[in-house]
């Protein structure tokens, strides 16, 4: 084995040029693929995180048919105490009950059709990023009081600043007309325009008064610890209300259905650009490999004819090349490694991204997430395909016949 | 006044009735109009909005006058009395006597339900768009209760600003209008208009049961019964005013 391993060794730096090269171009694959997948990686956590945590929540317990069709009369009844005994039944903070309701916000000057939610002002930041988001005024506090957190555009739009009063008129759960003055506490700037410009958040008591609720609400919001707990919670969720007026519990992919799509549509295109990438790679190994197997065949034959079994000589390319690719592997991930860790302190950002990072409700500043995978994903998929550009160079050499062999050169 | 304006009408009438021309398309529409709203108008009348797990019954008194002003108000149930919608030509305003404010009804809104009913504010305020804005034309004549009735199909111009693709009205020879369909870009109904009773009321043959029924939801729709009307009655015009909508005078 010493023998064959110090053969290999000294073949590859026979011509140390070639192998640099050939290990470059791992390298520079390598690094190209630690800091694309672990910028991607980084950008769908905070897309998911960013998304959810506006308002759909990882999880959500509603009436059958409300994901669909968001009807008024498709309603959770008695919200708040079932949210109450969600949070007590799995010792969580992170639930919240909400109505929501479509009305006629107007100030003195005009007039905009809006999205209004009821929310408990004491769990809703739990649930929520908008009450963390309040720029001017401040957010919710009593649950039964006359007011209203509106996006800033919509604000602007009205022309209401806080302290000003704003008329909201809609239709009841029974079809009555709805109407109510509530004072502007406040006003919130999400940066994603759709919201800012069309979402008023009001204390879920006084939602419920006003469009006659009778105590019930469209929404029960659940927060799971992380992503990966959501499948669990929600079985659990889903135990606990069972049977109760038909409720139905969504998880987030459910609620926000455009957000896997994107992701997945994002992934299947970006490993198609890495699978080039390696392939590339492996044939400008197999290039080399090859060269260097041919240029060495009147070697070859000499060895061969002084007993070197043709498997044993396959076995040394091979080990060549592993050799060649576990260098590149180890300066790969190191290089790439360094460059990710070093972008996740200082972020990374493409000039004239922010408006399309806006739309994914993105920071326009994105810092790589650096973990074990991907790390190494790149790399050892290099590495596989390095090995394989070398079987065809090492399988020739079963073909080779001593004797024609040391007459080629 | 009032003379002036039937003479024509009951002659025109007389035409229709005895076949003896192609009566014109678009003046068929407009009389229609005339005749269900008159110069002015004064109806007590019932919504009642269906959907398949609940329904809600509501009744209002309307004033009309001319082509562009109606004010509505809510009389029943008690819990919504006062709430009012004002129509001058295109715009539209609410009142909602709970908030005291008048409020205008955004352009943006104009598609939207009104009173929570299978109508648009649109088609509370608007009804005159079909004459001025639509090429309208004669497709089918046929005898239904021994009176001559047509079909009507109205297209509006390329720059018209409505939502429909087509409107198919189907207006007796006195002008009551029997089913009024309103049609998508792509052809596709989305809702009718039919009237279910005809009767004679303020002493005019008119549809007094009307339902509107949207074609993809079979379970819900809406219906409106007039309970008692007036025409061509004496109506200030300070009653069209939104002081008035706010604080009623009479």
């Amino acid at each position: 084995m010493d023998i064959t391993l110090r053969l290999a060794w000294r073949n590859l730096w026979r011509q140390p040029r070639r192998t640099w090269l050939t290990i470059g171009a791992m390298v520079f694959s390598d690094v190209l693929l630690i800091f694309m997948i672990s910028l991607q990686f980084g950008m769908y956590g905070l897309m998911i995180d960013n998304t959810l945590r506006i308002f759909s929540g990882h999880i959500q317990v509603q009436a059958p048919g409300y994901n669909d069709d968001q009807k008024m009369r498709q309603a959770v009844p008695d919200v708040r105490p079932l949210a109450a005994e969600l949070r007590s039944d799995l010792g969580s903070e992170t639930i919240a009950a909400r109505g929501k309701a479509f009305g006629l916000a107007s100030s003195k000057e005009r007039s905009y059709g809006i999205g209004v939610y009821g929310v408990e002002p004491a769990f809703e930041p739990h649930v929520s990023n908008i009450p963390g988001l309040v720029d001017q005024g401040r957010y919710l506090g009593d649950i039964d009081a006359y007011e209203i957190v509106i996006g800033s555009v919509l604000a602007r739009n009205l022309r209401v600043a806080v302290g000003d009063e704003l008329t909201l008129l809609g239709s009841g759960l029974d079809g009555s007309f709805a109407a109510a003055v509530l004072e502007v506490v406040g006003t919130f700037d999400s940066g994603v325009q759709d919201i800012d410009r069309n979402i008023g958040e009001m204390p879920l008591g006084a939602f419920q008064e006003i469009f006659f609720m009778n105590g019930a609400g469209h929404q029960v919001v659940v927060m799971a610890p992380s992503l990966d707990e959501v499948p669990a919670l929600q079985s659990r969720v889903e135990a606990l209300v069972a049977g109760r007026d038909g409720l139905v519990v969504r998880d987030w992919d459910a609620l926000e259905p455009g957000l896997k799509q994107a992701i997945e549509a994002d992934m299947s295109s970006a490993f198609f650009m890495y699978g080039i990438l390696v392939i590339l790679v492996a044939f400008s190994v197999l290039n080399t490999q090859l060269m260097s197997v041919l240029e060495r065949t009147h070697e070859f034959g000499v060895v061969m004819a002084l007993g070197m079994k043709p498997a044993r000589l396959g076995g040394l390319v091979m080990l060549e090349t592993a050799l060649m690719g576990l260098i590149g592997l180890v300066l790969g991930a190191l290089i790439g490694a360094a460059v990710t860790l070093w972008l996740g302190t200082q972020g990374y950002s493409v000039p004239g991204m922010e408006e399309m990072a806006a739309q994914f409700n993105l920071p326009a500043r994105i810092y790589p997430e650096t973990t074990w995978l991907s790390t190494l994903l790149g790399p050892t998929v290099v590495f596989v395909f390095t090995l394989l550009a070398a079987v065809y160079p090492a399988l020739r050499l079963r073909r080779l016949h001593p004797v024609e062999a040391m007459r080629s050169a | 006044m009032k003379r002036r304006i039937l003479l024509p009408l009951v002659l025109l009438a007389l035409a229709g009735a005895a076949g003896a021309e192609e009566p014109d398309a678009r003046q068929l529409v407009k009389n229609a109009i005339d005749h269900w709203r008159g110069l002015s108008s004064y109806t007590v009348m019932t919504m009642v909005i269906h959907r398949p797990d609940w329904e809600r019954s509501m009744t209002m008194e309307a004033w009309t006058k001319g082509d562009d002003r109606a004010l509505v108000r809510v009389i029943e149930p008690k819990k919504d009395r006062g709430n009012g919608t004002l129509t001058d030509d295109d715009s539209m305003w609410t009142y909602s006597p709970k908030v005291n404010r008048v409020i205008k009804v955004p352009s943006s809104m104009m598609g939207q339900s009104w009173m929570g009913s299978d109508f648009s504010n649109k088609d509370i305020a608007r009804a005159d768009d079909i004459i001025d804005q639509y090429d309208h034309t004669l497709v089918d004549t046929s005898v239904i209760d021994e009176i001559e009735t047509y079909t009507i199909q109205s297209v509006p111009h390329e720059e018209a600003a409505v939502v429909w693709g087509k409107e198919v009205l189907t207006i007796r020879a006195d002008y009551v209008v029997l089913e009024h369909a309103f049609y998508d870009q792509d052809g596709q109904v989305v809702k009718t208009l039919t009237s279910l009773d005809i009767g004679d009321m303020g002493g005019r043959t008119i549809a007094t049961r009307q339902r509107m029924q949207k074609a993809d939801e079979p379970g819900e729709w809406t219906e409106i019964a007039v309970l008692e009307v007036e025409y061509d009655l004496e109506l200030r015009d300070s009653l069209f005013t939104l002081s008035n909508l706010r604080n009623p005078r009479d």
